[in-house]
């Protein structure tokens, strides 16, 4: 197999090439103003470990695929059009109140409770661009207002005379019958006709998102059409600039609900946190291609610690209304929960418990923490990391970044030493002890709030920081196996590799399986058989539209259900294509009796107050070939430990007194290289951490395992 | 007669007295006692022996994810429309029943109120043989009685044993609505007793080796209108409790007994020193607010709330003394540790939002109150609408407060004015489109207009006065499950608003009807109508007040049908200056209304309302006013007329020169119009209130009350409060409507005898 594939991200673009059996990473500076400049050189990098030109990789590859963070980052640098809004007469105040909760949406939870700071984001709609339109229609869909088309021309032109440069519609309800809005866009077209100059994008809720919930889907239809032009150009010149260097194929975008499809097929609202749900698609991957069973995804960077959820059992674990930026909105997302905890989490003392907190502020990359010498003086992660001994001050990500250990000590000493009464390297311990609680402990609750449990699963770490943690999260988390995988500072990049082309269409719906008021079963098949038809109807057309061959599409079909009146989300997988009788209707809801009793406990399901299904989701993909992982299980097979660089007197939690320990270059990770901690591997791309009473195990492709003793 | 009895008497005496109680009720030295209890002696031995404080942080961490994980559960599978838009809580407490910790994102009064009823079980239940308390069992509440804002909301309270040693009590509560009360929703301000609001639930076991009784939940289930929630709902409360058992279960098998329990008593005790140093920070001295509500949801009455701050090294004395007294047969009272409950909200949510989430924040503060008066009401007392005084305490020592706070070397956080502190949202009950009996309230209840602050305008409507990131919820999700159609679905409500250099964040319009039900009505508990709710700080203006209007006799339905353009837009402005559709009939009422009957298509409105503004409105940048008037948030004739710009209408260019003139011939104007403070005393006050006043409350004397009783203003004594009796709304009507036949019928003999 011979692949492309890319993750652009704020600061670096990691790219990530399959050439047959040789897998190569190339890593480059994001360039900005130009994307396609920083994938050249990233490219260049990769083609140069393979010692092949570009054009001949470039049209040799059977595709290139790109997970990116543009549209994270155009949104918060408010990079978009002049967006006007029409809105059901009545909804104008909607987006703007955002819930009444839009002040704290994406912020920590101390801002969340600092109510007279209360500040909403600056709106990407403000209040003039909303007009409303005299139209409603009810939940079942029925018309109650009729669309008054006058005030629909009026609406537009006054928002067109504002200086919309694209218009969005949300009309309440729309998901059950989309009418309205659909004649809202052919009013739109008979008065301002594509092909003038100055015509201007219109995007319509109900195809943006399928769900009830007209603030959330109103969110996701403005953000759409926000980024839309960023995003297209963005891509659009990427994808010239693959032309240009001799690509022939489609360019292939990843999707945040894990899979990808052609630029033509792809919402800009689709990219946003694509990279790192393609780090979780990898681990799917890899998790399935090695036999890990379930495991927890954890991404640790400069900022930010990223968790996500791989179920063996192929449960999909999404987020129905993720935040993005500080916006609600509706989409399906794959589960990524974020904590503010990264290298740059800086540490401070907390007069009321006499204890250290860590974070939720961030020293950042700018002026970053203290030892970066930039100017930052407050201590951090990092610096309690580079007192503690793990960190070589002159090999620092890859030698790009140079570190000042007196900084690291002067700020960590100045700060806290003295309140805690503590010396610096107890100090840095307990820095270090507390930020891998912390992680542990947000783990922990979103395993549990999903009804697992973290002894079953393996932990995951990739990202800058995620092996130089992950021993100390493990141990506050009672797990005991550990896998940095290969490829790991690239590793979203190499998922995104690995993903296949994929469509999720959603319909809200009111299908009540039991009613126990009548005692009567659901019995309208034929009515859940449409809906399901035109599900899968609406992904096999963007797949044909991608040149798939019909009979390669598949589908899967997952089912939003709950008891009563309860707002749980609990998707259900069913193999059940289509209903048929009184007994599918009991499968289905003995399956969502099993899903439900797993993750609240067994007996706390409340079937006599009644079964819904409240939306039909189908997930209509073509299986793409995907590159091969080598098996990374332990073999009994084991080598001893290269010759060490060198020996540092290191700092534990647990030790008050500091340990001699070895040092390792990159040659251990030759498969198969054993080491018991205390011991340090400084590779190429990071850092491994092995702490007392754990084994180091190099696994294959430069994977490594830690196994608790 | 001996009036000499000795102590081994005096002793069987009371042994007698303990052993013959007729009945457990409201314990007075359970409900009036805030204060965190003494240590027990298990605690004060793991203090003595020393706490590593590092690892209490780990410890407290843990907790906290357990909390969290027990909240998740409920918010996600809880049913009540409460449980799924955030009023709910989970928490932890000491074996001695202290609130310790509850979930990051829960409702703090609900546990602030609940160690009320754990106290009463510690003291009552776990020796009575024939109740006890051992491991697996698990108790319910709901009467604000013996603790909780309003027999609303149901908690499930479960004590934890490890090793045979009872630990701590978990909780969880949330805000269920129906209580089978005499109006649907479980809020009835129609309660003339305390008999007619529904089920009381004292603490009682429901809950044996894990499993819920199922002949105790049958009688709850008969004695509410909507038996699916409460059964669904104690599913959801028991096995989030079990979940969050579990985690603290694994706690203490890492950490030990010692650990847990020496967490939860030292977070306490660092949460109130932290406390004690907060308030020695302040200046010594009294500051003094006014608060009135202004209806007992019945009629007109205007109540005071009087409220003293003292601070004195580190004791803060909050004198609420001079209160209203209470109501006989009104249920606008409060019994004091509801009360309290609501102060410890208000501190933490708009004073020191910063500070742990614990009861122990109100240890060192001293509260006294009038006994009988409307925040320290009786136990017979009816209290179902308690959020009118409740709301009231969240928000009533904002102002004195940001006084006290203004010049302190650090600020916890920011300078703001009120926010608006009424439960604005319509309650509703009936028959639902799918045929289930019904009653609750709308999420409308979550979005209250913030104060403005001494650095910004206040956000329009936030999470309201008892919790952040509470949520105002989807119309299209809410339609499902109810026949309420929202014509206006929280539109910002223009003009209405706490005025100042800074304005008030903005309230919004509920303009809602009912379609496809065989029988709906709505009700509305809400003051405000007369008197504003929400106070400005440092001369900005409080917020207006707001009304109820319907437009009856319509079906709009059906109307829309005829003629789609018959309503412009469901503006409450609109329809009522204009009265669009024909054939209605527009009213206006204050927004205290008991349950009524809606017909399908007529037309109920209310309002969220603003908080109050800051500052002079002679300051306001220019450029501010413009921006309100670009958004639609104010007329031309407020901008001119309060804040005094000269600008362009069409292009909102501002004339600075001539605005500058205009305010500073204002503020001229300002002077003349100005009196000595003795003159404008002397010219103002009056010995008495107003006799047309139905006033409640101190005037000048704070130890003489005010009330009026079966329509007689009285006097009374602030040392022997009695409530005072309404008379029935409709009798007084149909005296008035007979008097009004008499005087017609008189006047008609006189017209026939002139014609004869």
């Amino acid at each position: 197999m011979k692949r492309v594939s890319v993750d652009i991200g704020g600061t670096f673009t990691d790219c990530f090439v399959a050439w047959d059996n040789q897998y190569v990473e190339g890593k480059a500076l994001t360039t900005h103003h130009n994307l396609a400049l920083g994938f050249n050189e990233a490219l260049s990098d990769a083609c140069n470990q393979l010692q092949v030109e570009t054009s001949t990789l470039l049209s040799g590859v059977d595709s290139v695929r790109y997970a990116t963070t543009l549209g994270t980052n155009a949104l918060i640098e408010r990079k978009g059009p002049r967006i006007g809004m029409l809105v059901t007469s009545g909804f104008k105040s909607t987006i703007p109140l955002s819930r009444a909760r839009g002040y704290g949406e994406g912020l920590p939870e101390s801002e969340q409770m600092d109510i007279p700071n209360a500040t909403r984001p600056q709106p990407i709609v403000p209040i003039p661009m909303i007009r409303e339109v005299r139209e409603r229609v009810d939940y079942l869909g029925s018309v109650f207002w009729q669309l008054d088309e006058d005030d629909v021309r009026l609406r537009i032109r006054e928002l067109v005379d504002a200086g919309a440069e694209a218009l969005v519609v949300m009309f309440t309800n729309s998901v059950v019958n989309n009418a309205h809005e659909l004649r809202v866009r052919e009013i739109f077209l008979e008065e301002y006709p594509g092909h003038l100059l100055g015509s201007i994008p219109m995007l319509l809720s109900h195809q943006v998102a399928g769900r009830k919930g007209e603030y959330a889907r109103g969110m996701s239809t403005i953000i759409d059409a926000f980024l839309h032009q960023t995003m297209y150009h963005g891509l659009g010149t990427l994808e010239l600039n693959l032309r240009a260097q001799g690509y022939d194929k489609p360019m292939l975008v990843s999707h945040n609900s894990g899979g990808m499809a052609q630029l033509n097929s792809t919402d800009a609202l689709q990219t946003v946190h694509s990279g790192p749900v393609s780090g979780v698609a990898a681990s799917e991957h890899l998790a399935a291609a090695t036999e890990l069973g379930n495991v927890v995804a954890t991404d640790m960077g400069g900022t930010s610690f990223d968790i996500g959820i791989v179920d063996q059992g192929g449960v999909k674990h999404y987020d129905f209304n993720p935040v993005i930026d500080r916006w609600l909105v509706s989409i399906p997302m794959v589960h990524l929960v974020t904590l503010g905890a990264g290298g740059g989490s800086i540490a401070r003392y907390d007069r009321l418990f006499g204890s250290l907190e860590i974070g939720p502020q961030s020293a950042g990359s700018d002026p970053g923490p203290a030892c970066y010498d930039r100017g930052g003086l407050k201590p951090t992660v990092t610096d309690a990391d580079l007192v503690l001994g793990y960190l070589d001050p002159k090999n620092y990500a890859n030698g790009r970044i140079g570190l000042n250990p007196k900084r690291a000590k002067q700020a960590i000493e100045e700060q806290l030493c003295d309140d805690l009464d503590l010396d610096v390297a107890a100090t840095a311990r307990l820095i270090k002890r507390n930020v891998d609680t912390s992680m542990a402990n947000g783990i922990a609750t979103e395993l549990r709030t999903r009804g697992y449990e973290p002894k079953d699963f393996t932990i995951l770490a990739y990202g800058g920081n995620g092996p130089l943690h992950a021993c100390g999260i493990a141990n506050a988390l009672g797990v005991s196996r550990i896998l940095a995988p290969p490829y790991s500072s690239t590793f979203s990049a190499c998922g995104a590799g690995n993903v296949n082309q994929m469509h999720i269409h959603e319909m809200s719906t009111w299908t009540v399986l039991f009613n126990p008021a009548l005692k009567a079963f659901f019995s309208d098949y034929d009515g859940f058989n449409r809906n399901v038809e035109e599900l899968e109807r609406r992904g096999r057309e963007d797949l044909l539209r991608q040149g798939m061959a019909p009979e390669q599409v598949k589908y899967r079909l997952e089912l939003d259900m709950r008891y009563g009146n309860q707002r749980v989300q609990t998707a259900v997988i069913t193999e059940l294509s289509r209903l048929k009788s009184q007994k599918d209707v009991l499968t289905l809801m003995e399956q969502f009796h099993k899903s439900y009793g797993a993750r609240f406990g067994e007996g706390s399901q409340s079937p006599e107050a009644g079964v819904r299904i409240n939306t039909v989701r189908v997930c209509s993909y073509v299986e793409q070939p995907k590159m091969t992982f080598a098996k990374l299980k332990l073999s009994g097979k084991t080598r001893p430990p290269p010759a060490p660089q060198s020996t540092r007197d290191c700092h534990f939690v647990g030790h008050d007194q500091p340990l001699a320990t070895l040092i390792y270059g990159e040659d251990a990770l030759a498969e198969g290289t054993q080491i018991d901690g205390p011991a340090i591997v400084t590779a190429r791309a990071t850092t491994y951490l092995v702490e007392p009473g754990w084994t180091y195990h190099a696994a294959a492709q430069g994977g490594v395992w830690f196994i608790k003793k | 007669m001996h009036d000499k009895i000795s102590a081994e008497e005096q002793a069987l005496l009371d042994k007698f007295l303990a052993d013959n109680q007729l009945f457990l009720g409201p314990d007075p030295e359970i409900m009036r006692n805030h204060a965190t209890t003494p240590r027990s002696k298990a605690e004060d031995e793991i203090l003595k022996k020393g706490l590593d404080p590092h690892q209490v942080h780990r410890v407290r961490g843990l907790i906290n994810a357990a909390l969290s994980e027990a909240f998740t559960m409920v918010n996600q599978m809880g049913a009540a429309p409460g449980a799924k838009w955030g009023d709910l809580v989970t928490g932890i407490y000491t074996a001695q029943g202290d609130l310790t910790m509850i979930a990051p994102h829960g409702i703090i009064a609900f546990a602030a109120c609940c160690f009320y009823p754990i106290r009463f079980i510690i003291k009552n239940w776990v020796n009575d043989p024939t109740v006890g308390v051992k491991d697996g069992d698990g108790f319910i509440h709901n009467d604000a009685r013996y603790g909780g804002i309003h027999n609303t909301d149901q908690s499930m309270m479960m004590p934890l044993y490890y090793k045979g040693e009872l630990v701590c009590w978990l909780s969880s509560t949330i805000h269920e609505g129906e209580n089978g009360a005499c109006e649907p929703g479980g809020m009835p301000a129609a309660a003339e007793s305390k008999y007619d609001e529904g089920i009381k639930m004292s603490p009682f076991k429901v809950v044996e080796n894990f499993q819920l009784k199922r002949d105790l939940v049958t009688f709850l289930q008969n004695s509410v209108r909507d038996p699916g929630l409460q059964l669904e709902d104690m599913k959801v409360k028991l096995h989030a409790v079990m979940r969050l058992r579990e985690r603290i279960i694994a706690i203490l098998d890492q950490f030990g007994r010692d650990a847990l329990m020496g967490t939860l008593r030292v977070h306490l005790e660092d949460t109130e020193a932290e406390m004690r140093r907060r308030i020695r920070e302040m200046p010594d001295g009294t500051t003094r607010v006014l608060q009135f509500m202004d209806s007992t949801l019945r009629e007109n009455a205007l109540q005071k709330i009087s409220l003293a701050i003292t601070v004195k090294d580190d004791r803060l004395i909050m004198d609420f003394r001079g209160t209203a007294p209470q109501f006989l047969n009104r249920s606008v009272n409060t019994n004091i540790a509801s009360f309290k409950a609501s102060l410890c909200t208000g501190l933490l949510q708009n004073i020191w939002p910063d500070l742990p989430h614990t009861m122990a924040v109100m240890s060192p503060i001293e509260i006294i109150t009038d006994r009988n008066s409307i925040v320290d009401a009786e136990g017979e007392m009816p209290q179902s609408m308690s959020l009118m005084p409740l709301f009231k305490g969240c928000v009533v020592w904002t102002i004195p407060m940001n006084k006290l706070n203004y010049s302190v070397p650090h600020r916890y956080s920011a300078v703001i004015a009120s926010q608006y502190d009424q439960a604005a949202t319509f309650i509703y009950g009936g028959l639902t489109q799918h045929g289930d009996v019904t009653g609750n309230f709308c999420a409308d209840i979550n979005g209250n207009g913030q104060g403005a602050r001494s650095h910004a305008d206040g956000e329009h409507s936030v999470s309201p006065v008892f919790g952040f990131m509470c949520d105002s919820g989807e119309h299209e999700i809410n339609e499902e499950d109810t026949p309420i159609i929202r014509l206006g679905a929280q539109r910002l409500a223009k003009d209405r608003i706490g005025w100042g250099k800074y304005r008030a964040g903005m309230g919004y319009e509920q303009v809602a009807t009912a379609r496809g039900s065989g029988m709906w009505g709505f009700m509305t508990g809400c003051e405000g109508s007369k008197f504003p709710s929400a106070q400005g700080l440092f001369g900005g203006y409080s917020c207006p007040s707001y009304q109820l209007m319907k437009i009856k006799g319509i079906n709009i339905f059906e109307e829309l049908k005829k003629n789609p353009k018959v309503v412009e837009v469901f503006d409450i402005v609109e329809l009522m200056n204009k009265r669009p559709i024909p054939g209605g009939k527009y009213s206006s009422h204050d927004m205290g209304m008991t349950f009524e009957l809606c017909n399908e298509g007529e037309i109920y409105m209310i309002c969220q309302g603003s908080g109050g503004g800051y500052g002079d409105v002679l300051e306001r940048d220019p450029a501010l006013v413009m921006k309100d008037l670009a958004e639609d948030l104010m007329s031309h004739e407020n901008a001119r007329d309060i804040y005094k710009v000269v600008y362009d209408e069409k292009t909102l260019v501002v004339d600075e020169e001539a605005t500058k003139k205009l305010r500073d011939d204002y503020r001229k104007e300002r002077i003349r119009r100005g009196k000595p403070f003795d003159q404008f005393c002397t010219e103002w006050v009056t010995p008495e209130p107003p006799a047309h006043i139905p006033y409640f409350g101190s005037w000048d004397n704070p130890r003489e009350i005010y009330a009026t009783t079966m329509g007689q203003r009285v006097k009374m004594s602030a040392d022997q409060l009695q409530g005072a009796f309404m008379l029935n709304p409709k009798d007084l009507r149909i005296m008035q409507l007979e008097s009004e036949v008499e005087r017609l019928q008189v006047e008609l003999g006189a017209h026939r005898n002139a014609e004869r």
